[in-house]
C-alpha cells in the first residue's frame, strides 16, 4: 500500500460518520434561540476567559473583529410588524469541517473528543481556514496586539496569548475541559461528570439558553436537549455535521 | 560603575586579561538584564502557583446587587462569575458583570492621591495623611464656624454599612448634604409602589412563574433594576416553569432588547403608555368582568378610558387593547411591568400606578408568577431616601452658587455628565471653593476637583449590599477584597473612617478601618438570630458569610394584596407633555440607557465599547435612530451626520436606519460624548443628555428625559459607522429558523429547568 493510500484510507476512517463515539466524549453544545437576548454576557465572558484582543475602533472598521462568539442580528418584516432574531455564532466544531481539510500545515485538526483544534505554533497564517468556514467564526491576527498595563495582569494563564500571523477559534473553553479532566483522574473518576464543565458563554448565560455537554452520555442534559424536536444545525444544507445544536425559535401566533 | 556588581566586574577584568577581547565584552553589555525566579518559602494564605482560588463577592457594576465569585490566580483577578447560592444572580451574570475586571486594572485608574495647587492646572502627587489633613482642616474650620451645612457629600448609590457610614458621617458634622445620585434610578416606580400600595420598595416581579408579561417600555432584560434575576425568568418562563411557554408583550416606541425578545413588540405613541394600561384595565372592569368588592370604585376610576378614545390616544388599535386586555385576564398568571422610557415623561408616576394596578385586578400580588413584596432591607432603610432627583440636584446647584456649599465631596458619582446642561451642574460646582472627589477615573466631575483621594475598587474593599429589589425575602452579602490594592488607594470606608478621626470625631467612629466597621455591623445581624448562626459563635458566623458570598433569612415582604386607602379614585393618566412646539421640534427624542455602556459609567472599559450594541451591532460610537420611512422623508441614510436641536442644545450624530422605532421618535443611546474618563472613553460620539430640556415629573421632581422634542437638520457630511453585523437580513438562508407555539405546546420532559447542576455519581 502506497504512502498515499495509506493516507487516504485513515482520512476516510476518521471522515466515517460514529467515529468519535467510540471514543470517551463528544462535546456538544445546544443553543435555545427561544431563550437567547442578544444580551452580549457571552461575548464578553469569553474575551474575558480566552485572552481575546482588543482590536480598537480602527481594525473594527475594516472588518477584523475578534470575537470568537458573536451574535448575529436578523430582522424580519417591515414596521409596525418588525421582528428582529438573534443568533450567537460560535465554532460549530464540525465533525467534517472544512477548515482542517485545506489547512496546508494541518494546524487545524480533530481532536479525539470531536473538537476542532487550532495549533498556534503550526499555523502560518494562510487563512484559508477562514475562507473555507462556512460559518465565518475564525479570526486573524492582523497585529501583535496589546494590553496596556495593568490590563495585562487580567489575562488568563491557562489561555495562550495569540501573536501577529495567527488564526485563532473558539476552542469551546478547552482548558476547561482539560481541567476537568485533571479534577475526574485525581479523584479517581473514570469520567468528567455531566455539567462539571462549562464553557465560559455557557457558564454565564442568564437565561440559561445554552447547555454544553457530552453527546455520548444519554444521561447528560445536552443529549436530553437534543432531542428536543426544535433541534436543527445552521447551514445543514453544507453537510458539516456540526456539534453546535440549535433550538428554533418558537413564534407566537399575536393578534395585530 | 552602576549596574555593574562585583562579580560581573571581575568577570569583565578576568576576560580582558585572558585577551578574549572587546567582542566578548560587547556581548557581555549587550544581553538581557539578569531575571531572577524568587521562591516563595512561604506564600500568603490560600496562595499555591498554578491553582487558582475563587472568592466571592458583590458586584457593585448596576445598583442589582448580583453575587459573583471571582477566580484569582497568583493574587491576581482573572475571571468574574456569578455566585451560584446568591438569589438574584444564582451563578449568571451580564456582560457588564465580567468587564469589572477592567474596572480593577484599567490603565486610566488614578494612582494615588493627587491636589491642585492653587494657580495651576495640573494635578501634583501628594500623600495621603497631607490631603487627609488637608481636607480635614477645612471641615473643622468650617464646622467651628458653626456651618456644617455646607459640606455636602453627593454619591454614587450605596446601600448596606457604608451608605449608614456616609449619612452617618455627615450627620455627625451637623450637614442635611447627603446625597447619592444615580441617572437611571427609579424614582417613579418608587413613588408609585408608594401611592398604590403604600410599601416604600421595589417589588420583586416573579417572571419565572409567569405566563404573560405585559411590559411597559421596561427594558427587564437589559437596562432595567436587575437584568440577570430578569434574565434567569424570563428563560425559566419560556421554558414552561409554569406549565406552558411563557408569552411576553413589550410596549415602547423602539425596541429594545427585551422587545426584540418578546413575542410582541407594540408601539404606542411616546408617554401613552399608562393610559394603555388603563385602557387594557377599563377592559378587563368592564368586558371580561371583575368581580372585587370595589368594583363600581374601578368603574368610576376607569370611565374615562374607553377603548376607542384609549386606542386614539395611544395609537394602538382596539382589537389589540381588547385582546391584551383578553389574554393578561384569562392568563394563569399574567403579570404587568413598567419602567425605563414610560416611567420617565411628566406622566411617570401616574403611569407606573396605572401599570401596576393591572396587577392588583387580575389579582397577582403575592402569588407565584405575580408582584411580591420585599421585606425591608436589613441595614440601610434610612439612607433609602438620599438618592436625589433632578430637582435636588437643581437646589444643590443654586446652593452652591449662593455660596453656601464650602466643601462638597463626590464619591464616584458623574453628574457633570449625566445632567443636561440647562441644569448648569458644572458651572455650580467650579463655585465651590473646595471639591473633593473620591473616584477611580478622572471623568467629568472629578476632572473639577481640586483635591482626588481615590477609592479602591470594589474588587479591592470591604463592604456589604442589600439587593433592592431582593427576592421576596431578606437576603444581603459582604463583599470582600480578592486582591491586594494595585495602587496607593483607600477603601471609600477607610477614607471616611480617617477623616473623621482627624477632624474630631474619634468618639462617634471609633473603628479603625472598613472591615472592622463591618465586622460590628454585622454582629447586630447575628444577634437577629434568624438565619445562618448556627455556626457556633459570631467569628464562625461571620466567616461562614463571606466565604458563602450570600446571607438570608426566611423573613418576607407584606402579604397584603390590597389597595392603598382610598387610590382607586386618584388613578388617571394625563397626556403627557413634551418640551418645544411640534412645529419647530417635530419628533420626539427618546434617549435610551445604552446597553452596552449603561449610563456611560462603563464608557471607559473597553470590553464593553468593543462589545457590539445588541439590536445594531454598532461599536465605538453614538448614533441617532431613524425609522425607515422617517429617513426616507428627510433624505437620509445610514452615515449621514445629523444635528439634532431641542429648545435647549444641539448634539450632532450619524444617522443609524433602525426597522423598529416609531416614525415620529428618534433614538439616541446615552452613555457616549465623553470629554474625560480615560482614553477609551473620552472624545467619542456624543452625549443626548446634554440637550434634554428641564422637562419635570410631576410628582417626583425627577427628570423627564424622555419629553423633549427636536428637530434634525442634514450636516451634509458623511461617516462610516463602525459596525460588526453583516447583512440585516437572512435572504432566505434559513439561519434562525422558527416554529410555531401551536406545533410547540409543551415543552419536553426534563427540561423545564435547564440549569446546568453537578450530578454526583
Amino acid at each position: 500500500m502506497s504512502f498515499m493510500d495509506t493516507l487516504r484510507t485513515r482520512w476516510q476512517e476518521y471522515r466515517k460518520p460514529g467515529y468519535y463515539d467510540e471514543f470517551d466524549y463528544a462535546w456538544t453544545m445546544t443553543i435555545d434561540l427561544d431563550r437567547c437576548t442578544g444580551c452580549g454576557a457571552c461575548v464578553t465572558a469569553c474575551q474575558a476567559e480566552n485572552n481575546i484582543p482588543l482590536v480598537g475602533e480602527t481594525e473594527l472598521a475594516r472588518g477584523r473583529e475578534m470575537q470568537w462568539i458573536r451574535i448575529e442580528r436578523y430582522w424580519e418584516g417591515e414596521y409596525p410588524n418588525v421582528k428582529l432574531n438573534f443568533i450567537p455564532m460560535l465554532c460549530q466544531h464540525c465533525d467534517a469541517a472544512p477548515c482542517e481539510t485545506v489547512c496546508p500545515v494541518s494546524a487545524t485538526y480533530h481532536n479525539q473528543d470531536g473538537l476542532n483544534a487550532q495549533v498556534y505554533n503550526r499555523c502560518i497564517g494562510t487563512r484559508s481556514c477562514a475562507v473555507y468556514c462556512p460559518y465565518e467564526v475564525r479570526y486573524f491576527n492582523y497585529y501583535d496586539h496589546e494590553w496596556p498595563s495593568p490590563l495585562d495582569q487580567q489575562l488568563n494563564p491557562d489561555v495562550s496569548v495569540r501573536e501577529k500571523g495567527v488564526m485563532e477559534k473558539c476552542t469551546f473553553c478547552i482548558q476547561r475541559i482539560r481541567q476537568a479532566k485533571d479534577t475526574a483522574k485525581d479523584d479517581g473518576r473514570r469520567r468528567v461528570l455531566d455539567g462539571e464543565v462549562q464553557p465560559a458563554c455557557v457558564q454565564t448565560c442568564a437565561t440559561e439558553a445554552m447547555v454544553f455537554g457530552d453527546r455520548n452520555d444519554p444521561q447528560s442534559q445536552v443529549s436530553q436537549s437534543m432531542n428536543d424536536p426544535r433541534a436543527y444545525h445552521v447551514l445543514e444544507e453544507v453537510n458539516t455535521a456540526p456539534s453546535v445544536v440549535y433550538l428554533k425559535k418558537v413564534e407566537a401566533n399575536v393578534s395585530t | 560603575m552602576s549596574g555593574i556588581d562585583r562579580r560581573d566586574f571581575l568577570k569583565l577584568a578576568g576576560a580582558g586579561g585572558a585577551g578574549a577581547g572587546a567582542g566578548f565584552m560587547i556581548r557581555e553589555s549587550i544581553k538581557h538584564p539578569v531575571e531572577h525566579l524568587v521562591p516563595y518559602p512561604s506564600p500568603p494564605e490560600e496562595f499555591s502557583p498554578g491553582i487558582a482560588t475563587w472568592y466571592n463577592t458583590v458586584c457593585t457594576m448596576c445598583s442589582a446587587g448580583c453575587g459573583i465569585t471571582v477566580r484569582t490566580r497568583e493574587g491576581r483577578a482573572k475571571k468574574i462569575e456569578g455566585n451560584p447560592a446568591h438569589p438574584v444572580s444564582e451563578g449568571r451574570l451580564c456582560a457588564h458583570g465580567q468587564a469589572g475586571l477592567q474596572v480593577l486594572y484599567n490603565p486610566d485608574r488614578l494612582t494615588g492621591p493627587m491636589a491642585r495647587t492653587a494657580g495651576s492646572e495640573d494635578l501634583a502627587p501628594i500623600t495621603w495623611a497631607a490631603g487627609i489633613s488637608q481636607l480635614a482642616t477645612r471641615i473643622r474650620e468650617i464646622q467651628s464656624s458653626g456651618q456644617g451645612n455646607s459640606v455636602c457629600f453627593l454619591s454614587e448609590g450605596v446601600g448596606g454599612h457604608l451608605g449608614v457610614l456616609q449619612k452617618n458621617f455627615m450627620e455627625q458634622l451637623g450637614s442635611t448634604r447627603y446625597h447619592q445620585y444615580d441617572f437611571a434610578y427609579p424614582h417613579t416606580l418608587y413613588s408609585a409602589i408608594q401611592n398604590l400600595f403604600g410599601e416604600s420598595q421595589l417589588p420583586y416581579y416573579d417572571l419565572a412563574n409567569a405566563d404573560y408579561v405585559l411590559s411597559f417600555g421596561a427594558d427587564y432584560l437589559s437596562t432595567w433594576i436587575s437584568p440577570v434575576q430578569h434574565s434567569l425568568g424570563f428563560g425559566r418562563s419560556r421554558h414552561g416553569a409554569s406549565g406552558t411557554r411563557g408569552q411576553f408583550v413589550q410596549i415602547e416606541p423602539r425596541m429594545s432588547v427585551s422587545g426584540a425578545s418578546a413575542d410582541q413588540w407594540i408601539a404606542a405613541n411616546p408617554g401613552t403608555e399608562g393610559i394603555l394600561a388603563l385602557g387594557i384595565a377599563n377592559y378587563i372592569v368592564n368586558e371580561i368582568g371583575y368581580e372585587g368588592a370595589d368594583r363600581q370604585e374601578w368603574v368610576g376610576s376607569l370611565a374615562p378610558y374607553a377603548l376607542n378614545t384609549v386606542s386614539e390616544n395611544t395609537g394602538v388599535s382596539a382589537s389589540v387593547i381588547s385582546h391584551l386586555a383578553e389574554s393578561l385576564a384569562t392568563a394563569q398568571s399574567g403579570l404587568a411591568i413598567g419602567g425605563g422610557s414610560a416611567g420617565n415623561n411628566t406622566n411617570g408616576v401616574d403611569t407606573l400606578v396605572a401599570v401596576n394596578a393591572l396587577n392588583y385586578l387580575v389579582g397577582n400580588l403575592g402569588n407565584e408568577g405575580g408582584l411580591v413584596f420585599n421585606p425591608s432591607p436589613v441595614i440601610g432603610e434610612e439612607v433609602s431616601g438620599a438618592q436625589a432627583t433632578y430637582s435636588d440636584m437643581l437646589e444643590l446647584a443654586e446652593a452652591a452658587r449662593d455660596g453656601q456649599i464650602q466643601v462638597l465631596i463626590i464619591n464616584q458619582t458623574n453628574p457633570v455628565f449625566n445632567l443636561p446642561e440647562v441644569a448648569q451642574f458644572r458651572e455650580a460646582i467650579e463655585q465651590i471653593p473646595l471639591v473633593v472627589s473620591l473616584s477611580s477615573f478622572i471623568d467629568e466631575t472629578s476632572a473639577l476637583a481640586t483635591l482626588i483621594l481615590p477609592s479602591h475598587t470594589y474588587l479591592e474593599s470591604w463592604g456589604d449590599t442589600f439587593p433592592k429589589p431582593g427576592v421576596g425575602f431578606s437576603v444581603g452579602a459582604i463583599s470582600q477584597p480578592v486582591v491586594s490594592p494595585l495602587f496607593n488607594t483607600r477603601a471609600t470606608g477607610d477614607i471616611i473612617l480617617g477623616l473623621a478621626k482627624e477632624i474630631g470625631l474619634s468618639e462617634a467612629f471609633p473603628w479603625s478601618d472598613m472591615e472592622e466597621y463591618l465586622k460590628q455591623g454585622w454582629q447586630e445581624i447575628y444577634a437577629r438570630g434568624n438565619a445562618g448562626n448556627d455556626s457556633g459563635d459570631f467569628e464562625a458566623f461571620w466567616t461562614d458569610v463571606v466565604r458563602a458570598g450570600i446571607w438570608g433569612e426566611n423573613v418576607r415582604g407584606s402579604d397584603s394584596t390590597g389597595l392603598a386607602e382610598g387610590v382607586i379614585g386618584t388613578i388617571g393618566v394625563a397626556l403627557p407633555s413634551f418640551s418645544g412646539s411640534s412645529d419647530d421640534y417635530p419628533y420626539v427624542l427618546h434617549p435610551f440607557v445604552s446597553d452596552t455602556l449603561e449610563d456611560g459609567s462603563a464608557a471607559n472599559l473597553p470590553w464593553m465599547q468593543e462589545l457590539p450594541d445588541p439590536l445594531t451591532s454598532i461599536v465605538y460610537g453614538s448614533w441617532v435612530e431613524l425609522n425607515p420611512s422617517t429617513a426616507n422623508n428627510l433624505n437620509l441614510e445610514e452615515g449621514d451626520v445629523v444635528e439634532i436641536q431641542s429648545p435647549h442644545g444641539i448634539v450632532t450624530a450619524p444617522v443609524f436606519i433602525y426597522p423598529a422605532i416609531m416614525p415620529g421618535v428618534i433614538g439616541m443611546p446615552i452613555g457616549q460624548g465623553h470629554t474625560d474618563y480615560g482614553r477609551y472613553a473620552s472624545g467619542r460620539g456624543t452625549n443626548p443628555i446634554q440637550i434634554l430640556s428641564p422637562q419635570l415629573e410631576q410628582e417626583t421632581g425627577d427628570l423627564a428625559w424622555a419629553a423633549t422634542r427636536v428637530s434634525i437638520t442634514a450636516t451634509g457630511r458623511r461617516v462610516n459607522i463602525v459596525k460588526t453585523g453583516g447583512l440585516a437580513r437572512e435572504l432566505g438562508r434559513e439561519i434562525v429558523q422558527k416554529v410555531d407555539a401551536e406545533e410547540h405546546t409543551t415543552p419536553i420532559a426534563g427540561l423545564s429547568s435547564i440549569p446546568v447542576k453537578v450530578v454526583q455519581s
